[in-house]
């Protein structure tokens, strides 16, 4: 039988996660921990490399949405099990992850919107620049959420979870040139960095606000890469929740 | 619309397991029941209840068999049975930042009900379950008692046709687990169905019009309560403490188990006299109750309720 995603429910699922969040501020707070830190550190180390370290601050911040998602999927399902409860009714499991998703992603905005006018003063850019930014955001959010969605549905238990949440934080997050410029990353590995999600993001969100510009090729690399990852994780993230919604 | 609510025929489960042998959670259970019953699959830990609830749920697909929820096939076509069900699940937890009324209201708005219905059936279901005076408070403050009916509350709600509940009071203290039950009871009076899993027999015998004895994975009696007890062979039960040496003397008066050193003998009522004289005569102390849906249990299942 072919599949087709059934969408309604969606607004009143983010609200309710909108709700939650909005319940807890701490969470919003702390959520902006990890670019805070980096930036004040960049500010007094290097603070000529602000500019990047805000525009991948922007990029992270938004990955890092993946994190709260993971979390957040799985908490709900193993220790809540109010998955059940949902997809045993006429929402869609598909309008149950992105609602969630988008939920999370509403109620941690405070951070992003703080970021994005920084950047702003910082790095004067053009409207068509801006737009380009803002589509790089939505690719990187949507990788990230589809993702954290997808393996939350792997975990019996959510020990087991917290490091993978870190881990790709982390390694995809911080380790590649995302808060730093692409120049400094090794050279021999300047297509590995173009092809993964955050500094893909950064990539392109430096060159479309002019502070690193990149070359056809590298432009064509990069926005393939972060394209194709964004909708090729969403179409399977949105099969796979219809799918894991029913135990085989 | 057909008469049963639910029916299952041959349902039968099987896990694949890495490494071990497949486990036959459930070996062809067949049931029915009808609108507006409440009826308790009774069992064990580990006898089948969650796995069966969870296919009539459309949460877990069957390995053979059928499930009909109101006609509608539940693996071939879970989204016609999806409107018709609401379920709490075993040990389910409200959203702990959320309050009871927004757990209820937001579940209202996701199955697709208007804002106004929404909001007055989230008012009228919290007071049925009587947590009008926390309904605005986070769940996380609550008691486990109070977040437990926050869960009813919100099946309570939908006025789903069918609803499903697993062990809705496990680890509950007495009084909160009584006024689960009558939440419960409620929700009947108001025309839905009910299948709920319990291990607890005072629980089953205080709320199921019919019971089903499930053990691994096999249905092994269904009736009522009562009709369950008289299949024990008598409706008094005598214990006699230290009776033991009495063995045979007292088996002749009906269907005797040692525990302890204490001799549970089942018997009729014209026999009671003669068994206490009995046990009297000998200096022992003995005390008589009625039948109770464990010594049923035992009889069927052959171990105790809360035998691992």
């Amino acid at each position: 039988m072919a599949f087709i995603p059934r969408w309604r429910g969606t607004g009143v699922f983010l609200g309710t996660e909108l709700r939650m969040v909005l319940h807890d501020p701490l969470a919003i707070a702390s959520s902006a921990l990890v670019e805070g830190i980096l930036l004040v550190f960049v500010w007094v180390l290097a603070r000529d490399l602000l500019p990047f370290a805000l525009l991948g601050s922007l990029v992270y911040s938004l990955f890092l949405i993946g994190q709260f998602i993971l979390s957040e999927a799985a908490y709900i399902r193993i220790d809540h099990r109010l998955n059940e409860m949902y997809h045993a009714s006429p929402l869609s499991p598909e309008a149950y992850f992105l609602g969630m998703a988008s939920g999370l992603a509403v109620g941690f905005l405070p951070t992003t919107l703080v970021l994005f006018a920084l950047t702003l003063v910082l790095v004067p850019t053009s409207l068509a620049g801006l737009g380009a930014v803002l589509l790089v955001l939505l690719a990187v959010w949507t990788i990230s959420a589809s993702m954290a969605y997808t393996i939350s549905t792997l975990f019996k238990d959510m020990k087991a979870i917290w490091p993978w949440a870190s881990l790709i934080a982390n390694v995809l997050g911080v380790v590649p040139p995302v808060f730093y410029p692409l120049a400094l990353w090794p050279a021999e590995w300047r297509a590995l960095a173009l092809v993964l999600p955050t500094s893909a993001g950064a990539a392109l969100a430096g060159a479309a606000v002019g502070l690193q510009p990149l070359a056809a090729g590298e432009l064509l690399l990069a926005g393939a890469a972060l394209g194709l990852q964004a909708a090729g994780s969403f179409a399977f993230a949105t099969w796979w929740a219809r799918r894991s919604a029913r135990e085989a | 619309m057909p008469e049963d609510a639910l029916r299952a025929a041959e349902v039968r489960k099987t896990y694949r397991t890495r490494g071990g042998p497949p486990i036959e959670a459930l070996r062809g259970v067949s049931l029915s029941i009808r609108r507006g019953e409440r009826i308790a699959l009774l069992g064990r830990n580990g006898a089948g209840k969650t796995t069966f609830l969870r296919i009539a749920s459309t949460l877990l697909m069957p390995t053979g068999g059928t499930v009909e929820v109101l006609g509608h096939d539940v693996a071939a076509d879970p989204d016609s049975v999806r409107p018709l069900i609401a379920v709490v699940p075993q040990e389910g937890k409200p959203f702990f930042h959320l309050t009871p009324r927004e757990q209820v209201y937001a579940y209202l708005r996701a199955r697709g009900l208007p804002r106004d219905e929404a909001r007055d059936r989230t008012d009228q279901a919290l007071g049925q379950v009587g947590l009008e005076d926390v309904a605005d408070r986070l769940a996380i403050t609550l008691s486990g008692g109070q977040k437990q009916r926050t869960m009813v509350a919100t099946v309570l709600a939908t006025r789903a046709p069918l609803l499903f509940l697993d062990e809705p009071t496990i680890g509950l203290d007495p009084f909160a687990r009584r006024a689960v039950w009558e939440s419960l009871r409620q929700l009947t009076r108001e025309g839905s169905t009910i299948l709920l899993t319990t291990h607890y027999l005072d629980e089953a015998e205080a709320l199921a019009d019919r019971l089903y004895i499930v053990e691994e994975g096999r249905v092994l009696a269904e009736g009522t309560a009562e009709a369950l007890k008289h299949q024990v062979g008598g409706t008094i039960r005598v214990s006699v403490k230290d009776g033991a040496a009495l063995g045979d003397e007292l088996a002749a008066f009906g269907s005797a188990v040692s525990e302890d050193g204490t001799v549970h003998v089942v018997t009729t009522q014209a026999r009671v006299g003669e068994l206490v004289d009995l046990a009297m005569r000998q200096g022992l102390s003995a005390t008589v109750g009625p039948v109770t849906l464990e010594e049923a249990f035992l009889r069927v299942v052959g171990r105790s309720i809360d035998e691992e």
